[in-house]
């Protein structure tokens, strides 16, 4: 099928008869918030006819849509759809892999980050990234918090012990590991890691934070304890979430997409999209009937 | 016979043989490696026992006496003895002869003899037999007759006290001809220097002078060291003592030549394992006396391992940095794909190969070029143009860094991609995950590369021959001397020692147990490198446990 | 509309969604058939099938319980999504209906028996009869487009509810006038009017089935909606779906 522009671009129009703004779905969910937001721009990653080959082969499809600022939005499909690629050109990290040609535009808060001298480390620290199996570096806790901002120059102890705490604080990890943060991080739970990458992920405070499939490693409990976080982190970070886990994504995300063979097939409300998706291979993946 | 197949089949389906045979190649390596081991230990580590002094008498007129170390026996065809001269009983088919060492080196001909056992009348091991070890010519053996001070008689009860003297002199004037004496003649040699090139600009006359009245100076702490070594070897002369061979010859022994007196046949056992072990001391720590046949071995050790600690420092580096080009930076293509080849291919070149090449490029080349460029004031005679200690770390260098690269790359790969994209993720370029993240993660490999070169390169000895390595080197490449680190000096080495004391040494008989020790000594050495590379390896891996 | 009939790729879990689809349309064939046994013994008065259809109200019960349970099961083992999950949601809505139906039915069925045991006149009935048939054709189209998942045909069974009102007034002011001739026979009549509420509730509920086939089939809640808007929504629906 082929996706409809329209709904594409506007994950806010899924399903009713006069088409909401986004605006509109979030003063009638959280009337606070919608104050709060008619004074922010409400757009912070604008993906815009993105394409992406790896050598011959096409990976993504002229892929547009918006991403929400402080909103969790999930991808989700298929193994091999595309959509951690997708979130992979966020934070141009496809560009490691040799043979990776991109076309089209990915707009931060308004600013091409294809654009030509477009300093990538800069970007990479504004949009941060959590991996699927938790990547500690062989370092203690404290350094591991602190590596981004070293990176940066920073190594005024002070300032470092206090982004430190406050980091780990964000990720619900302090109270764990306050005795312990010069040990090393390796010495944590699959779970505790997990958090731990969170936690040096927005040290450096990042606008966006990219989750690739943050939970599947873990155990139910430790997965619970990162939903709640995200939960918790999306009062100040615009928080993107590639997943398997269907349930996952109904239960910590705003917005999903749901994507197949490289094309976004339909983005909308992620209540909308889970009781009433418009597509039918929406449908069929999420009731379990695809293949 | 059919039962029979069926059980050898039962047998092989079991899968036993296989077992066996695995088994017992294991076995086999255990029993040539313990076996190679304990011969050279108990070769080599049986040399410093004291051995006691036979006396001899043979049949003859009048009856000729020797006294010496029973060395070896054998047993011979009693043809051949008959061939050689010597005379065998009628209807002895074979003979027993006996190594007889007999030192006195300066007053026989020859200081190993053999001894056919039927003619021996009379063996014995008399009490009051000495052995004097000394400086030069080997060991006497015989009985001292009496002390002299300044050609006075003394009694001879003094001896032991008298040569602690003469030792204690001994080690001063050592320290005064090689620290003293030397740092001036060091200093003297470097002014004289500075002067010739300072001519060769054309100087200020005022320079000149403060040179001259430096040189002065020199000269003067010069003359006064001379005149106090004079003293003390004026001094270190005044006792001899009055030597008798078995045979009655006598002579006097100037005590400034003995390093050791003992009778053998008087000590208990617990005073032969203390004498063993002075002699072992002597062995690790002393330097080499007559030809290297007696004395220690230090300066060997010294220059193999900081050989082998120079090479490291070197090749360390070198690999690392190619293996990390190689890994994180090249494009994958022919190209790299060739690099790679011919880097592992360069590990199976012949080391004397290497040996060849660091004498053209190295010595000749870029020491030649050196000495144009910077030491043009000494030339014609070559400061770093010819073989020393950092050529030859080089040479190792060169021979051992295919090993670290491979190493390096294998740890390099091995790194989770999923650590790299973490690190560049919170910000980091490149250079810098590799350098904060990456590298260390990868030091467990690198200290493997490094482990593998060690163990290549300390046994090394062919290459060397060319590019450094002298059987005696007047000074340790290390010394208190600015600037204290020698690279343009040759040095002793182990290896070498080896094959100097085993195939070049004038007295064949008596180095074989050194060469046996000095074997002993460099696995012994190469053993402890590497354990202590390998803890240190372990250490780092608990620390980067993820990455392997 | 995307209401896929594609098989899951757990045959386990269609079987299982099969399993209680037609659990729920044998509860409304049994439902529907009391009604129309009802019918029968107020048309030609037969005491034993109304105090049959009385006695054998528990068997709807049961089945209300054991398809809830299946229910509750599917949500918790299968977390449906989208079709499935509406689905599982009508049929727990629609085993409601059908089970305060049956109650409706048991009801009249109680009306008929005491109408027989004291003679009360068949002619205070002819009104209720006629509205009995409506609600129950009502009825048997509301589960016809449940079982055949048509929201169209749902829609046109929730027009029908405004004429059973309608008609249930007729009904009701006939009632009125026979209770204001004969204040004796008020006893009897009170009973018709008790029938024709019930009537008029089993219609209501007719109507909320219908409206649980929509939610169903079409993803909307049309609850509380004027039908003339449900009506331009579906169209509109259909003419997307059309173009595509």
């Amino acid at each position: 099928m082929r996706p409809n522009n329209r709904l594409n671009t506007e994950p806010d129009t899924a399903m009713s008869d006069t088409p909401l703004s986004l605006a509109q779905v979030v003063a009638e969910t959280h009337p606070a918030r919608a104050a709060e937001d008619a004074k922010n721009p409400r757009e912070c990653l604008k993906i815009d006819n993105l394409s992406l080959f790896y050598g011959e082969k096409q990976a993504l499809f002229n892929v547009s849509m918006s991403i929400p600022e402080k909103r969790v939005t999930a991808f989700i499909g298929p193994s091999g759809c595309g959509k951690s690629t997708l979130l992979r050109c966020c934070n141009r990290l496809n560009e490691l892999i040799d043979g990776v040609r991109i076309e089209g535009a990915i707009n931060l808060l308004g600013e091409n980050i294809y654009a030509p001298g477009m300093d990538i480390a800069n970007l990479r620290r504004r949009v941060g990234m959590v991996f699927q199996k938790p990547n500690p570096f062989p370092k203690s806790i404290y350094e591991n918090v602190a590596y981004g901002l070293r990176i940066q120059g920073i190594s005024n102890r002070r300032v470092l012990d206090r982004a430190v705490e406050s980091a780990l604080r964000g990720a619900a990890l302090w109270d764990e590991v306050r005795d312990r943060v010069h040990e090393s991080a390796l010495g944590l739970s699959g779970g505790q890691q997990q958090r731990l990458v969170i936690a040096r992920a927005i040290a450096i405070e990042p606008e966006v934070l990219l989750l690739d499939e943050p939970a599947s490693a873990l155990d139910p409990i430790s997965t619970l304890k990162i939903e709640e976080l995200i939960y918790e982190l999306k009062a100040n970070y615009t928080i993107v979430i590639v997943t398997h886990n269907m349930q996952q994504a109904a239960r910590v995300s705003d917005y999903t997409a749901f994507m197949y063979m490289g094309n976004l097939v339909e983005v909308g409300e992620t209540k909308t999209l889970f009781t009433t998706p418009r597509q039918k291979q929406t449908e069929d993946y999420i009731t379990g009937r695809y293949g | 016979m059919s039962a029979m197949r069926n059980h050898f089949q039962q047998w092989m389906n079991s899968g036993s043989p296989w077992v066996w045979f695995t088994a017992g190649a294991v076995s086999l390596s255990l029993v040539m490696v313990f076996g190679l081991l304990g011969l050279i230990a108990g070769n080599g580590l049986g040399h410093f026992w004291p051995s006691r002094l036979a006396l001899v008498e043979l049949e003859g007129e009048p009856p000729v006496l020797m006294l010496g170390e029973l060395a070896d026996h054998e047993t011979v065809a009693a043809s051949r003895v008959r061939d050689g001269g010597g005379t065998v009983p009628e209807g002895a088919t074979v003979v027993k002869r006996l190594l007889l060492k007999r030192g006195n080196r300066d007053l026989n001909e020859q200081d190993f003899v053999w001894i056919n056992a039927p003619s021996i009348k009379r063996l014995e091991y008399p009490t009051d037999v000495v052995a004097i070890e000394r400086r030069e010519w080997g060991n006497l053996y015989g009985r001292i007759k009496g002390l002299t001070e300044n050609d006075q008689p003394v009694p001879a009860t003094e001896l032991p006290a008298r040569l602690d003297r003469a030792l204690a002199l001994r080690e001063d004037i050592d320290h005064l001809e090689k620290e003293e004496i030397g740092a001036v003649n060091y200093q003297i040699e470097r002014l004289r220097l500075r002067e010739k090139a300072a001519r060769k600009r054309g100087i200020a006359e005022a320079e000149l002078e403060a040179l001259v009245a430096e040189k002065a100076a020199l000269e003067a702490s010069y003359q006064a060291l001379a005149t106090k070594l004079q003293t003390l070897n004026a001094e270190i002369g005044r006792d001899k003592m009055l030597f008798e061979t078995i045979t009655g010859e006598q002579r006097p022994v100037a005590l400034s030549k003995v390093v050791r007196v003992y009778a053998p046949n008087q000590l208990s056992t617990g005073e032969k394992a203390a004498h063993y072990l002075r002699k072992l001391r002597e062995f690790i720590a002393e330097q080499p006396r007559e030809a290297n046949t007696e004395g220690g071995v230090y300066p060997a050790i010294f220059g193999t391992v900081l050989l082998v600690v120079i090479m490291s420092v070197f090749v360390t580096p070198l690999g690392v940095i190619a293996a990390v080009y190689l890994r994180e930076y090249a494009k994958p293509g022919p190209v790299t794909s060739a690099i790679r080849i011919a880097v592992n291919n360069l590990a199976g070149v012949p080391s004397v190969v290497y040996g060849v090449f660091g004498f053209g490029f190295f010595v000749y080349l870029v020491g030649g070029s050196l000495d144009q460029a910077f030491f043009a004031d000494a030339l014609p005679s070559p400061t770093v143009g010819t073989p020393g200690l950092l050529w030859s770390a080089l040479t190792l260098t060169l021979l051992t860094v295919p090993v670290v690269i491979v190493a390096t790359e294998e740890g390099l790969t091995r790194i989770p991609r999923a650590i790299r994209e973490g690190s560049l993720a919170l910000g980091a370029t490149k250079a810098e995950t590799l350098w904060r993240t990456v590298l260390p993660m990868a030091t467990p490999a690198m200290m493997t590369g490094l482990i593998l070169a060690v163990a290549r390169a300390a046994g090394e000895v062919a290459p060397l021959m060319m590019v450094g390595v002298v059987k005696l080197a007047p000074a340790l490449p290390l010394d208190g001397n600015f600037p204290y680190l020698h690279l343009e000096r040759k040095f002793m080495h182990l290896g070498f020692h080896i094959y100097d004391v085993g195939f070049q040494s004038p007295n064949v008989e008596a180095a074989r147990p050194l060469v046996y020790s000095t074997a002993l000594l460099l696995v012994f050495i190469i053993m402890s490198l590497n354990l202590a590379a390998i803890r240190l390896r372990n250490r780092l891996r608990e620390k980067y446990n993820a990455a392997e | 509309m995307v209401m896929s009939r594609a098989h899951h790729i757990s045959q386990q879990f269609d079987k299982e969604l099969e399993d209680i689809r037609s659990r729920v349309l044998a509860m409304g064939g049994l439902v529907e058939e009391h009604l129309a046994q009802v019918l029968e013994s107020l048309s030609r008065p037969n005491l034993e099938l109304a105090e049959y259809v009385a006695a054998n109200d528990f068997k709807v019960n049961n089945m209300e319980v054991e398809i809830d349970a299946e229910c509750t099961a599917i949500l918790l083992r299968r977390q449906p999504a989208a079709g499935d999950l509406r689905l599982v949601l009508a049929i727990s809505k629609v085993i409601t209906d059908l089970e305060r139906i049956g109650d409706e039915t048991k009801k009249v069925a109680r009306v008929v028996t005491n109408m027989i045991n004291t003679g009360s006149p068949r002619s205070y009935y002819v009104g209720v009869l006629s509205m009995g048939h409506h609600v129950r054709r009502m009825l048997r189209a509301a589960l016809d487009a449940f079982a055949r998942m048509d929201s169209r045909a749902a829609l046109a069974v929730a027009h029908e509810d405004p004429e059973v009102d309608k008609e249930m007034e007729a009904v009701m002011r006939q009632l009125i006038t026979y209770m204001m001739e004969d204040p004796r026979c008020i006893r009897g009549v009170l009973d018709a009017i008790l029938a024709v509420r019930a009537f008029e509730r089993i219609g209501d509920h007719a109507d909320n089935i219908c409206e649980n086939a929509i939610f169903m089939v079409e993803g909307k809640d049309v609850r509380h909606v004027a039908l003339e808007q449900i009506e331009q929504e579906l169209n509109r629906r259909h003419d997307d779906a059309q173009s595509h």
